[in-house]
Formats: structure tokens, sequence, C-alpha cells
């Protein structure tokens, strides 16, 4: 589990020296469709942060289809059958049109060369004409409208590997508006402007992977890692998937994993709890829970030898190592929370003082726990880039020169405590946002099925030790457990 | 910080799920109990060696944050020693103090977990300190040697100076980061606020450069710091006067860099070979200090930066695909602003992007804004205003930064009640005031498809070079 995404609730840390309660602060309840909502009191600005995850996300796709649920998070901005709609009885004929004609052009543009040019000619110009009618019949993007206009802040949406999620920031009278919005967006939203807003998405990859050397190694490196799993997968989709997304498949992913059984919504600020609860019973309450099949998700075999792969680039180099790892709640996971601390948080770090410092190879080295995701085992990597004129190579042993260190030599106390105080002290930062809070609570209820999973995760923490640290950097970071993948020059 | 004794609520409980389907009420219908906001104000304090003292109390945590707000900045770097502040803000992190060395600055500060930063931006310095309660003292006495008695090792000089050479060789391989700084050239020409460093810039720095930049900014006058958390006024104040309080270094005239002139209309273009095109037409707007800021803000909002119904999002992305980021910016200095309409747009889309930016800017000039989506506009800014103040740093820190912009002591105050004075005709007047095509500085970056695609539509335009 990645530090950054980990907030502390604590009950009391003794061996840190201060006592601090939260957790009692956290109110937690299930409602009989199984909808779990979290809440927190905070009176210092009149705002609440509200945070909905949805257990679903790029890892239930199905190969060949790659990018829908992230298709899905923007067609949930698009408007519901009594918001955006002008007479919904009308436009639901002609978004039938549009699913229709749509998909004929997909099929016939899915013939590549042999498609016929007039018939793609001719469904094209049907569909302009279907979307003019159409755009009559809705008013665009009203869900930003009501929520800006009602100064929402931070109005926004993600899709990760395992979760979905909505959230969005309100002055403090306006929660019957976000329930109003949220409750009819999970059951029954309308899929309008599909069609463009594909072409959107095309266009936020073509920004964030193949405009950015970054992007393009990291989801290489995924791809190469992992064999098998789903977090091979770029969460954006692969670009041929992405151009014949199916607005039905669209459909069926949303029915299949929107239900409030497999909902977490957390909410946190200025808020009376009582009322707050009142809301969300009214909204949410009478949606019915619904049977969710799990999809079945490829395990990855383990790794048996070191994977290696290069990415021809005009760009300056860097390199991604990784080793896979089990998933939270394994205690390792925990160790490599401390080794990443260890390795690379701060300047006394020891990538940073080693290789950036002292003996000025890199640019930057850091360690990072839990990539892509954090419900199934995953990797524990290495982003590094070598400062001119030292190559990848030479980088790349001098990050293994300092893991056999780890291996022979136990850490010392001094350092052992600097990473538990440094953990510490980011979990009480993170305590000092709503938005943070919300994000937090809900992101761990929804992983691990327990916000209280935080409560403990200091004390764990507390618990590691320097033989812990060997054990687990002996037993991981092997040669044969390794991916390398480097971006180098055309030369 | 508190405890509490009993365990509230803390356990599952399950409810009913007792309502039938009712219909559901138009968003529109909802009422609103009004909220009751009264400005939460930090407490000012001056000094007497002339430090400005922001003070404000918050004991949920046991967290401190303390910031240093010092006028200076990239701005002043003298021609040919580019990246000065830049690079002394590095140095003075990094580089130890007369009583400490930089890896015992960097041990004691990582050991308690505190964080201290420092950074400097074109028209002020900023350092702050993010620390646990009961490290208050070690970390202020770090803080303040840092800002008065700064050591400037020469190996850490070394070390900056080639991290920061690196860091330049690798801006071309992001295209927004190369955008914006290539974008900022063209848009401020000679002026200092257009001028960025240089490999050879950053080598002909030493470290006596270093030592006149601390001494010519860094005295007590010239400084304003805020201190926030878990610590009551009375103690804030005792202990800045106890590690800072006794610092008189003389004072020192500097000058203020030159206002920017508005350049002559004109597109840029910059090759990279990359599947989009990263296009800005900007043009300079109203400071803070003026009163056309408030129109400004409600036609900015308007054109590209009020989320998906403004305008520019609506045409480009909505409606056609043409993009994923798109809208407009309007970043605001004192003395004067910069709006940008952008798109990061489909490579084989760009003239025509171009286009729909440039008409949806003429549209605002040309015609009226209609009643309704003014309203929208004032009614967003305006609800949005409390987001300002969601924490005691957050507080403190916009209020110093009003006085360090020498706007009026009710500008917080009064700010909602301008920005809903504005009326259409506002609107129209400082669009045509401000957003002139023939002032417009466009600037495309984009393959070579997309230079052909727009100098064939557009015609006159200029290449520049990536000048690393």
């Amino acid at each position: 589990m990645h530090i950054f995404a980990s907030v502390l609730l604590i009950i009391s840390m003794p061996s840190l020296g201060f006592p601090y309660e939260m957790g009692s602060r956290v109110l937690s309840y299930t409602l009989k469709n199984r909808l779990k909502i979290l809440m927190v009191e905070r009176h210092l600005s009149p705002t609440v942060s509200f945070y909905i995850r949805h257990r679903v996300g790029a890892v239930d796709e199905v190969d060949g289809r790659t990018g829908t649920a992230h298709l899905l998070e923007h067609m949930l901005f698009k408007g519901t059958r009594t918001i955006g709609a002008k007479n919904y009885h009308e436009e639901e004929k002609i978004l039938k049109l549009i699913a229709r004609t749509g998909k004929e052009l997909d099929l016939e543009k899915m013939k590549g060369e042999n498609a016929s040019k007039s018939r793609v000619q001719t469904l094209s110009e049907r569909m302009e004409i279907l979307e003019k009618q159409h755009k009559k019949l809705f008013v665009e993007n009203e869900i930003d409208r009501l929520y800006v206009e009602n100064g929402g802040d931070n109005v926004n949406a993600s899709t990760g590997q395992d979760l979905t999620t909505y959230n969005v920031s309100l002055p403090s009278n306006k929660i019957e508006l976000w329930a109003r919005i949220e409750a009819d967006r999970m059951t029954e939203p309308v899929f309008r402007e599909f069609y463009s807003e594909r072409n959107v998405v095309m266009e936020e990859r073509k920004m964030r992977i193949e405009s950015e050397p970054n992007g393009q190694l990291y989801e290489q490196f995924l791809a190469t890692a992992f064999i098998a799993h789903p977090y091979r997968r770029p969460i954006l989709g692969w670009p041929s998937d992405m151009r014949f997304l199916s607005l039905e498949y669209t459909e069926v992913f949303f029915k299949r994993y929107h239900a409030p059984n497999n909902t977490v919504i957390a909410v946190v600020g200025d808020i009376d709890p009582a009322k707050t609860l009142a809301i969300i019973k009214k909204y949410f309450g009478a949606i019915p829970s619904r049977h969710i099949e799990l999809s079945p998700i490829t395990e990855e075999p383990p790794q048996k030898g070191e994977r290696r792969t290069d990415i021809v680039s005009d760009a300056n180099p860097q390199m991604i190592i990784g080793y896979h790892k089990p998933a939270l709640p394994h205690f390792d996971d925990y160790v490599f929370d401390v080794i990443e601390c260890i390795l690379s948080k701060g300047r006394t770090s020891r990538f940073h003082r080693v290789l950036v410092t002292e003996k000025a190879l890199a640019e930057s080295v850091h360690a990072v726990n839990g990539v892509p995701g954090a419900k199934y085992d995953n990797l524990f990597a290495i982003f590094a880039k070598p400062r001119h004129p030292y190559t990848n190579a030479t980088i790349e042993q001098a990050i293994y020169q300092e893991i056999e260190k780890l291996k022979i030599e136990p850490v010392t106390k001094r350092e052992l405590q600097k990473a538990k105080n440094q953990i510490n002290a980011d979990f009480i930062r993170s305590l000092n946002s709503n938005i943070e809070l919300a994000n937090v609570l809900s992101y761990f209820e929804a992983i691990t099925g327990s916000y209280q999973y935080i409560t403990d995760h200091v004390k764990v923490i507390d618990q590691v030790t320097s033989e812990d640290i060997m054990r687990v950097v002996k037993k991981y970071l092997t040669p044969d457990n390794r991916t390398v993948v480097k971006l180098v020059s055309k030369n | 910080m508190f405890l509490l004794p009993i365990c509230i609520l803390c356990g599952t409980i399950t409810y009913a799920a007792e309502h039938a389907q009712v219909p559901l009420p138009k968003p529109e219908q909802l009422k609103y109990h009004p909220i009751h906001f009264a400005l939460p104000r930090a407490e000012r304090v001056l000094l007497d060696n002339g430090i400005i003292l922001y003070v404000f109390e918050d004991s949920e945590l046991p967290l401190l944050n303390i910031s240093a707000v010092i006028r200076t900045g990239s701005n002043y770097d003298p021609v040919g020693k580019e990246g000065l502040a830049e690079i002394s803000g590095v140095v003075m992190r990094t580089g130890g103090t007369e009583a400490l060395s930089g890896n015992a600055v960097d041990e004691a500060l990582d050991f308690f977990a505190g964080s201290l930063y420092i950074s400097m931006n074109r028209d002020y310095g900023s350092i702050s300190l993010s620390i646990l309660k009961r490290d208050l003292d070690e970390g202020l006495n770090i803080f303040s040697q840092i800002i008065t008695k700064p050591a400037f090792e020469e190996n850490k000089l070394k070390l900056a100076t080639d991290l920061k050479i690196e860091e330049l060789r690798r801006i071309a391989d992001d295209p927004k980061k190369l955008a914006f700084r290539e974008f900022t050239r063209v848009l401020f020409g000679n002026n200092p606020a257009g001028r960025f460093p240089s490999p050879s810039s950053f080598n002909n720095i030493k470290r006596d450069d270093l030592i006149e930049f601390h001494r010519r900014f860094f005295f007590p006058e010239n400084i304003m710091i805020s201190v926030t958390g878990d610590i009551s006024k009375e103690e804030a104040i005792a202990k800045i006067k106890q590690y800072l309080g006794s610092w008189n270094v003389s004072k020192n005239n500097y000058v203020i860099p030159p206002v920017p002139a508005k350049q002559k209309g004109h597109i840029y273009f910059l090759s990279k070979d990359i599947p989009q095109s990263i296009v800005i037409c900007a043009n300079f707007a109203p400071g803070k200090k003026e009163t056309d800021a408030y129109p400004f803000e409600v036609l900015n909002f308007i054109l590209g930066s009020g989320g998906f119904k403004s305008r520019i999002f609506q045409e480009i992305r909505n409606s056609r695909g043409l993009a994923y980021s798109t809208g407009s910016f309007y970043t605001k200095r004192s003395e004067y602003g910069v709006f940008g309409a952008y798109a990061i747009a489909e490579s084989d889309s760009t003239a025509k992007v171009l286009s729909l930016l440039r008409s949806i800017v003429e549209d605002a000039r040309m015609k009226s804004i209609d009643k309704k989506e003014l309203e929208w506009a004032t009614k967003s800014i305006i609800n949005n205003f409390i987001f300002s103040f969601q924490s005691a740093d957050q507080i403190a820190h916009q209020q110093l930064l009003i006085e360090y912009d020498k706007l009026p002591l009710d500008y917080l105050a009064t700010y909602r009640a301008k920005i809903g004075r504005v009326q259409p005709e506002d609107l129209k007047r400082v669009a045509m005031k401000y957003l002139s095509p023939d002032e417009t500085v466009t600037f495309i970056l984009g393959n070579e498809e997309v230079y052909n695609q727009v100098i064939t539509s557009v015609g006159n335009i200029s290449r520049i070079e990536d000048r690393r």
C-alpha cells in the first residue's frame, strides 16, 4: 500500500511519544441495502467533502474492451433522466437510434481496409443528423453546472485499477444537492454524447501517454511486469480497444457493478451527522442492492526470471525497476512501507543521499510501494533518472548496490525510527483537510472492507524491526523477481 | 488535539430501506438554509525589527505551519545570471547554516519529520516549515538560521547547479513544460518575466552571487511570516521574537522589476514531433489592484475556467471532442495579469481549434453576454468563495499575500459584493479593452504537419527555436 494513499486514525501511539485520538470521531453506518457510510465532523470551515467509491475498476474489464471503466466515468457526467433532460421520453427514442447507428458504423469501420467507404459515409452522415436532433432534447453538462453554480470545489472523478471514484466539495448547506445528484446518477444515468466523448478520451490518452515519455515508460513497465493479471493493462485502455468501445457494453458494465452494496461513501466537514444520515437515507435508502457477480481475475503466476524491455525514444534516459510483492494486509506490505521511506523519503534517504548527493549519478530516484493498485498482489517500484553523462546502466547497478547493502547490514535504530517518525507525521498532516480525510477513509473502507485498517496501521508499522526489513529485501528484491524497463535513445 | 472518553457511535448500525421509490425533486427546487459566514481573520503583529507576523490558532491537530514570504524572485535576476533566485533558494535549504552543516540540517529535519521547502517564484520567495508541535523549537531554530545565516556550502552549490542543468535538459521531453516556457518567452519579450535560466547562466552564478542575493533581499522589513496551527497567539509571537526578534541587518533598496509592455499580436510556432498540438492565445489582463479585475474574473469564468459549462470547454471538448484539456486561465499579479485561451488538441484539428478559440473570444467582444450566463458565473464564484478559508494555514497565508500585494484591507470582505455588481456591459467593455486580436500573442507547439496546416489557414506565423 503506497504511503501517499494512506492515512492514520490512531487510537494511541505510545512509542511515538504523544497520545492522539481520532478513531472515535469516525461514524460508521450501513444501510439495509448495504451502502456503507462514513462521517467525520470538522467545523473549522463551512464546507463538506464527499467521496463516493465504487468497487469496480479497470481490473474488471474484459480483454478487447479496455478503457470501458474510464469511459464510463466520463459518461456519468452526462446527466440522468431528470438532470439535463428536456423530454426524456422523446430523447430515449433518438438515443436508441444513435446507439444502433453507432454500432453499425463501428462494425463497418472494424473491417479496416475492407470497410465499405460509401457505407461508412452514409452512416456517418446519419449519425451527424441524429446527434444534431438529439442536441435539442437535452441540456449539456447539467451535473457540473449544478455543482459549480452552488459553489462546488474540486468537482472530479477518477478511475483506478481497483476502484472508481466521484468526489466533490460543497458549502455545508448543500448536502441535499449532492445526495440528489449522486443517488440519481448511480441508478439512472443517461449516456449522452457517447461517441464524441470516446474521441475525448483518445485525446486524453495522447496527452498522458503518447506525448509523454514518462507515460509510455510506465505503461510498458506494467505490461512487462505483469503477464497475466489485469494490472498489466492501462486504465485509459489500449488504443485499438478505445477506438471501438461499445455503448452497449458500457451500459452493461455500469449495471453489473453499480449497486449500493458495492459502494462506500465518506462525508467529512461541517455536518450534523444525524441530519446528514437522514438525507442519505432519503435519497439512497430506496436503491435496491444487487447481486454483484465477481469478475474472474487471472492470478499472476510467480515470476521466475528477470524481465527486461527497452523503449527507443528521443527523450532523456530514465528507467523503472519493479519487484512483485503481496498486497495489504500481508505484514510484508507494512515492511515495504518502511523500506520505501528508508530508501527514498527525504534528503537523507539511501537513494537520495548516495545516488543523488554523494555519487552524483542521478537526477532523482524514488521508491514507491504498491503499484499500480492495492487490492491484488502488486509491485514495489523504483523510478530513476540518471544525470548526464551517466547512463541507465550505471544507475541501475548503483541501485542494486544499495539494495544489496540492505541484505547484508541491518538498518540502524535511528534510521528505522526516522522512517516511523516520517510515516506518523505524514498521517497527521493528511488529517488536516476534509478532502484528504474523506479520500483516505473511503479508500481503505472500499479496498480492505474496513476503515479500521488505518486505525491499526501505525501500530503495525511500529512493530517492524530491522530484521523484518532484511528478511523482506532478501525475499522479494531479487533478480529473478525483477522487471526492468528503460527509455533508451535511438543512437 | 482532544481525547474523547466515550466512543460515540463507532459501531456499525444497520437501517432498513424505509422509503418506497418517490419521485425525485428537481435540483433547482431544493431549498438551502443560509450559511452565516464570518470571515475568519488571522491576527497581525508588527515586530520591533520590522517583521510582519500573522497568527491563526487551530488546535485540532498537533501540527504547526510556519511560512516566510520574502519580496524577491526570479524577475530580479541580473541579465546573464538567470536562475540566481532559484538556485539561491535551493542552496539556502541544502547548503547549511553558520551553526549547522547542510547534512546536519537534512538529518535533523528528516529525523523529526519536519518538512522545510524554499521556492522562488517570479515575484516572491517563500520558505515554509511544517512540523509537529513537539518539535517546534528544533524546527524554528533551523528555520531562523536558514533565513538569517545560510552558509551556502560550495559543494552544495555545485550539486544544485548540476541538477538544475539536468532539469533544463529534460524540459523538452515534456510538451507541457516546454510549451509553458516558450510561450512565456514570446509573451513577455525582453521583460524579466520572459527570461529563463540556461546552462551558461547557471554556470555564471558563483557563491558570492548567492551571498549577495541574500544580503540584498533578506532583512526584517522585507519578510512577512505566518504561524498557524496548535499554538496560541501569545506563544507564536514569543517564539518568533525569540528566534528572529534580534535579527537586525540593514535595510536595502532594490529596484522593482518593470511591468511588461504589451506585445504586438502575432503567432509563434515551435516544432515538436508529438501527436497533439498545444495552442495558447494570450493577452495581458488587469492586475489584482485594478477595478477591471472583477469583471475580468467573471469573463474568464464564462470563457473557459468555469468548468464544463464554460464556452471553450463546451465548444472544443464537449460538442466536437477535439481536445481533452482545454479552457482558459487568468493569472493575476498585483500590477498586471495574463489571460490565456488554450487547448491541447488533436493535431489534425489544430487550425480548427485555433479558429474556435479566436471566435469564442471575439464573440465576447462583439456580442453581449446574456444575464443568465452572467448570473451562473457570478453565483458560482460567490458560492465558491468560502473555499479559500479551509485551513488555518490557508487563511493566514491568504491574508498575508493581500498585504504583500498592497491590496486594500477590505479586499476579502468586499470581494463577493464586487463580483455580484458585474453587469453584461462590464464584460463587453473589458473584453474590448483587453482581448484585442491585434494584441493577442498566440503560441503553438506541434509537429510539422500542423505547421503546414496552420500556415495554410492563417498565413503569417513565425517559427521559434527551442533555446535551451
